[in-house]
């Protein structure tokens, strides 16, 4: 719900890792976000070339739904830094240091579980379409123009498997919090208040307003 | 133990998980793919020779889902939709969709809280975000009406309950959700939501009029406008109308023959126009990576908690919950109607703890079923119904209802995201008062919530006119 959740930093290993990793998660972000552009220029040029010239795209819907996967899953990570995946915090946010890194560290471990066996159970379902022996290394193809499936399967298992990296980054981050007892660790989200959720709500989408109508 | 039992105690563990703040999307997901592992070893008389076969045939079952399912067409709608939402901040909408609907609706009584009404209405309705819309109003709408001495509670409510009408007028991300989960027509659910939420806007500018006329300090009219300045405002506001009308057009063609093409490609021209506002007031390379970092952030929650719970549901179909579910429903000794009352408030009473997107998705898969079967099933005749209409338009119905009432959660307390939010711009407004101030609307949506269910028509007019459904 919040455009922004403060993650603190420092100058641990754990930071740097948490930095560095952050920046591919902003990449792959952005190329979710460029996969929305273009999903748009794509759907403006398809209608126009069908109603204005009566010369429609070829294979529309098979480009859509290739581009779906990388809108759907490559920011997944970005979203988990950001503290973004939304959640009831009501209960969670009352609890106070060791305890509150308690519980989220065990519901990250649960993550983290989970998503190591969809890496497994994705990758599978990329196996049974990807085949060196046939053509474009595909065993099946989209419906219109024969595009292979297999590139945006493959992509899901990526897009799990850096989240996987994140959360075992994050159980690092809970850990140390819990064994130093800390009200401020780094590398992993905070719980923000509604009060302060809101604030960083609406600096965010009200700064440019300001901008441009000084 | 039967796959029910199986299913009630899997389920009863996602809602714990859910409670103790695992995020929703991964809580379905990992129950489903918990209750798929169980139950292939329950086939198999939990022979521990058996486990890894059965982990293997869940993981790769539960594996397929997000590929499988995020790969259609139809969902791209949400990003688009989303798209549009960040790039109206940047075409700087906001203020000049205020200066006209003071304008033309300054004169009412109350009329500055009027038109802060349909502004924010307007906005929220593009832009798709109930809490930011709630957040940028806050900034402009309240300082005017304070200067007019209106109550600074009432100003913010009016402010905090606008925002909410987004839900229902096209473009609105959350009635596609809806069609996806329930395998509905996205078109006719967009469609249908129209004049329910410009009802509602209309009961809440109604709202404002009869209290301004019943208290006599509450507010003055703003008047003086000449018609040429009227119109001149115009321009400013069009790009929403745009919008809305494009994507309404590429469902139904309102000059005969067939619709101009997807409620996808809609969206797309939409957004592209707001693109082109959006770059001539100055967005830049800067904003736009902005906007298009938040759509990817925002398109990605979503879609993980889509499957997330498609991989639930999937587990759910092995369990055959919905269907023990619905004959239970069905088989209660009252009448359907009443049934579906209970329902709706126990959505009201869950939108008090939840965000409206992860309530709807956990619980649909299970009441949607449900109500369509106390209706009398997905393919009854409007004659043979309970409610008097086809298994289509009960589905329309029934989405209509459930959005609106995770809207309303926006604005009860404890956590109503939208009070919060004025209440955080405001920094000489408490929660409290914004609560205070939605206090009308929320009976005001009641009320018309009640109507929604009273009269299906409001709901189904459109659709039934244009699509003939």
């Amino acid at each position: 719900m919040s455009a922004y959740t403060p993650v603190l930093e420092d100058d641990s290993l754990l930071s740097k890792l948490d930095r560095n990793l952050y920046k591919l998660e902003s990449h792959l972000a952005l190329i979710g976000g460029l996969a929305a552009f273009s999903l748009m220029m794509l759907a403006v040029v398809s209608v126009t070339g069908r109603n204005l010239f009566n010369r429609p795209l070829p294979g529309y819907v098979d480009w859509i739904e290739q581009a779906m996967p990388l809108l759907a899953f490559v920011g997944v990570s970005y979203a988990q830094r950001l503290g973004g995946h939304i959640r009831m915090d009501i209960l969670i946010g009352r609890l106070r240091g060791r305890w509150l890194w308690g519980a989220e560290l065990a519901s990250t471990i649960v993550m983290l579980a989970l998503m190591l066996l969809l890496v497994w159970g994705t990758w599978a379902h990329f196996q049974r379409s990807f085949d060196f022996a046939s053509p474009n290394w595909s065993r099946d193809s989209s419906l219109d123009i024969s595009l292979p499936l297999w590139p945006a399967k493959l992509l899901v298992t990526f897009s799990f498997f850096v989240l996987s990296l994140r959360l075992m980054l994050q159980i690092w981050g809970y850990g140390r919090a819990i064994r130093t007892g800390t009200s401020s660790p780094i590398a992993v989200p905070l719980i923000e208040s509604a009060a302060s959720a809101a604030a960083n709500e609406a600096a965010a989408v009200s700064g440019f307003d300001e901008e441009i109508n000084k | 133990m039967t796959s029910i039992d199986i299913g009630l105690i899997v389920s009863g563990f996602m809602l714990f998980m859910v409670l103790i703040g695992v995020r929703v999307a991964f809580a379905a997901a990992l129950t489903g793919l918990t209750g798929l592992i169980w139950i292939f070893w329950a086939k198999k008389g939990y022979d521990p020779t058996e486990f890894m076969w059965a982990l293997t045939v869940a993981v790769k079952t539960a594996g397929q889902v997000p590929h499988s399912k995020i790969a259609s067409q139809a969902l791209s709608l949400i990003p688009t939709f989303i798209l549009i939402g960040y790039l109206a901040y940047y075409a700087g909408l906001t203020k000049a969709l205020f200066e006209a609907a003071k304008r033309w609706l300054g004169w009412l009584p109350g009329g500055l809280a009027v038109s802060t009404v349909f502004a924010t209405a307007g906005f929220a309705a593009v832009s798709g975000a109930s809490v930011a819309t709630a957040a940028v109003f806050a900034r402009i709408a309240i300082p005017e009406m304070l200067a007019q001495g209106y109550d600074k509670r009432f100003a913010a409510g009016v402010v905090a309950a606008a925002g909410t009408l987004a839900s229902l007028i096209p473009p609105s991300a959350i009635l596609v959700i809806y069609a996806i989960i329930v395998e509905q027509d996205v078109g006719r659910l967009l469609l249908a939501g129209f004049i329910p939420g410009a009802f509602s806007a209309v009961i809440y500018g109604l709202l404002v009029v009869g209290l301004a006329l019943v208290f006599k300090d509450f507010g003055p009219p703003v008047g003086g406008f000449t018609w040429k300045q009227r119109f001149q405002s115009l321009p400013g506001a069009f790009p929403i109308f745009f919008v809305v009308a494009i994507i309404i057009f590429f469902i139904y063609n309102p000059f005969g023959g067939d619709a101009w093409g997807t409620p996808t490609e809609g969206g797309a021209l939409g957004a592209f126009v707001v693109l082109i506002i959006a770059l001539a007031k100055g967005m830049r390379w800067k904003q736009l990576k902005e906007a298009l970092m938040e759509t990817a952030k925002l398109t990605v929650m979503i879609f993980t908690i889509i499957w997330g719970v498609l991989i639930y549901v999937r587990f759910l179909g092995f369990a055959d919950l919905p269907g023990v579910f619905s004959d239970w429903i069905t088989s209660l000794d009252q009448s359907p109607m009443l049934t579906l009352v209970y329902i709706l408030l126990a959505y009201a009473v869950l939108g008090m703890f939840m965000d409206a997107i992860g309530m709807l998705l956990l619980t649909l898969p299970v009441v949607y079923p449900a109500v369509m079967a106390l209706n009398g099933g997905e393919f009854v005749s409007a004659a043979d119904s309970a409610f008097g209409m086809s298994g289509t338009a009960c589905a329309i119905w029934f989405g209509i209802l459930v959005v609106k009432m995770a809207e309303l959660c926006l604005i009860t307390p404890p956590i109503g995201l939208n009070c919060f939010v004025v209440a955080g711009v405001r920094p000489d407004i408490t929660v409290q008062q914004v609560f205070w101030g939605v206090t009308p609307f929320f009976v005001a949506d009641a009320l018309t919530i009640a109507g929604l269910v009273a009269f299906p028509g409001i709901v189904l007019y459109l659709p039934r006119l244009l699509l003939g459904i």
